[in-house]
């Protein structure tokens, strides 16, 4: 090999937690390091956007996080246009991630909460972030937000999606192989590739599982002790095994908590959140709803408090309706 | 001009209907030559619980302002023993998930409506029409 391959690490709104992974690689990053160049990864070195601007051309951009600022768009359609292959790397890039939440929110009423609400806030000017300012001569703000947190393939094609988060070693031996291959035989990856499994958690999940899986009563994971041998399904506490990707070891369900999702639906499901509450809805009392009355049953449903928080937990940036349908008083 | 756009509101209406009983009553109704608003349009299911959550987000999603279930009685009347049962702890859920999203959970109902209902059928759908007409149509931000 004559030259060096050029690798980008590009953050978007995310929270540093898949720098740490990438750093987890331990020796593999060494040798990783002695095949490649890593031309720009703000967060372990010092690189600003004009850096980014000056490369040319780059084989591999990870791209991680999600977009929920004009400036991580920007940094996308750059990194679009420059790299060989995009890689979403881990649940914010791939789905929007945990913070596709706050598109339940409108973005005034989330500067308000941040900047002004909260009780250890003091903010007597009730400054907010967004205006650009000019400080001697000089005009600096932050970038502003959009309004809605969104995972990267609502704006690019991406080749290919690392899910987890962050990323578990499993998905990155797929994706060390898949750079080792790039280098070796030049090979570019099928566009939309998942560096995961094909099936369920609940397909990879050794614990026991009845013939008929029946919630009686939703429970919480804090509320008195989990069987570890038992499906969490069957004991009342909402697990997202049924419409999560396998791939990730199941780390969650070996420390006896139920899986939330992080990799993300499996083939085919439009909407992970929809899908789950057709499956987990047909659980709930199965073979007693004769002896219950309908206002009975739905009253037995609804119990769930926050249904986008539970079942769209990582996922909500990539739903049929990713964002609040509200209409702003304001 | 927005106000009378407004005034001649018609909304739309996706009927997902059981093969056994909803889509039956309908039927009927045709049958029986009662008159009910053309806004709904009719999709034949084999059971209620066949019914995906995904199908009605995606209604929703391309331009219904409304969802309308029609299927078996509770306790016994569905032809598959307990899909209307699946199709209620369902739609229960979902209800809760529209009030997150800042859908009106008025805009998806659901009713038991047998094969014998013709009669039921034509009045839920004209309630139903009217309730839709005065949440207005389902604005997409």
């Amino acid at each position: 090999m004559a030259e060096r391959i050029k690798i980008a690490i590009v953050p978007g709104a995310g929270c540093g937690g898949c720098d740490v992974s990438i750093v987890n690689l331990h020796e593999t990053l060494l040798d990783l390091i002695g095949a490649v160049d890593i031309v720009f990864w703000p967060t372990a070195m010092d690189a600003k956007m004009e850096d980014f601007k000056e490369i040319d051309s780059i084989d591999i951009v990870l791209f991680e996080g999600s977009i929920r600022t004009k400036e991580h768009e920007e940094k996308l359609l750059l990194a679009r246009k420059k790299a060989k292959i995009l890689v979403a790397y881990g649940s914010c890039a791939c789905f929007g991630g945990i913070f596709s939440l706050g598109n339940l929110f409108f973005r005034r009423e989330l500067l308000e909460e941040a900047y002004l609400l909260t009780p250890t806030t003091e903010n007597t000017q009730r400054k907010l972030p967004g205006k650009l300012v000019n400080i001697d001569g000089i005009t600096i703000g932050v970038p502003e937000l959009t309004d809605a947190n969104l995972p990267i393939d609502r704006f690019v094609k991406v080749d290919v999606y690392a899910p987890g988060c962050p990323p578990r070693e499993e998905v990155q031996e797929k994706l060390v192989g898949m750079i080792r291959d790039y280098i070796e035989h030049g090979i570019i990856p099928e566009r939309g590739t998942v560096l995961a499994g094909l099936k369920t958690i609940c397909d990879e999940c050794p614990r026991e599982k009845p013939e008929k899986i029946v919630v009686e009563k939703f429970r919480r994971v804090h509320e008195g002790p989990i069987d570890d041998k038992k499906c969490f399904l069957a004991q009342g506490i909402i697990c997202l095994g049924p419409v999560t990707r396998t791939g990730c070891g199941i780390p969650c369900i070996k420390a006896n908590m139920p899986c939330r999702g992080c990799m993300g639906p499996p083939p085919n499901v439009r909407d992970p959140g929809a899908k789950y509450i057709t499956s987990l809805a047909s659980l709930v009392l199965i073979d007693k709803e004769k002896e219950l009355t309908d206002e009975e049953i739905v009253r037995r449903v609804q119990e769930i408090p926050d249904p986008v928080g539970y079942f769209y937990r990582f996922t909500f940036g990539k739903g049929i309706f990713h964002k609040t349908l509200r209409r702003d008083k304001k | 001009m927005a106000k009378n756009k407004e005034d001649n509101f018609e909304p739309k209406i996706i009927g997902f209907l059981c093969k056994w009983c909803g889509y039956a009553g309908a039927d009927l109704a045709g049958v029986s030559r009662l008159e009910y608003p053309a806004n709904i349009i009719p999709i034949q299911v084999p059971c209620t619980g066949r019914i995906d959550v995904q199908f009605i987000l995606e209604a929703f999603k391309n331009g219904a302002d409304g969802v309308l279930i029609a299927g078996c009685h509770t306790p016994n009347d569905c032809h598959y023993m307990s899909g209307n049962y699946k199709a209620l702890k369902r739609i229960a859920l979902l209800k809760k998930l529209l009030e997150q999203l800042g859908i009106d959970p008025r805009r998806v109902r659901l009713e038991w409506i047998s094969a014998t209902e013709g009669k039921k059928f034509a009045e839920v759908v004209k309630e139903f029409v009217e309730e839709i007409k005065k949440l207005g149509p389902l604005q997409m931000r």
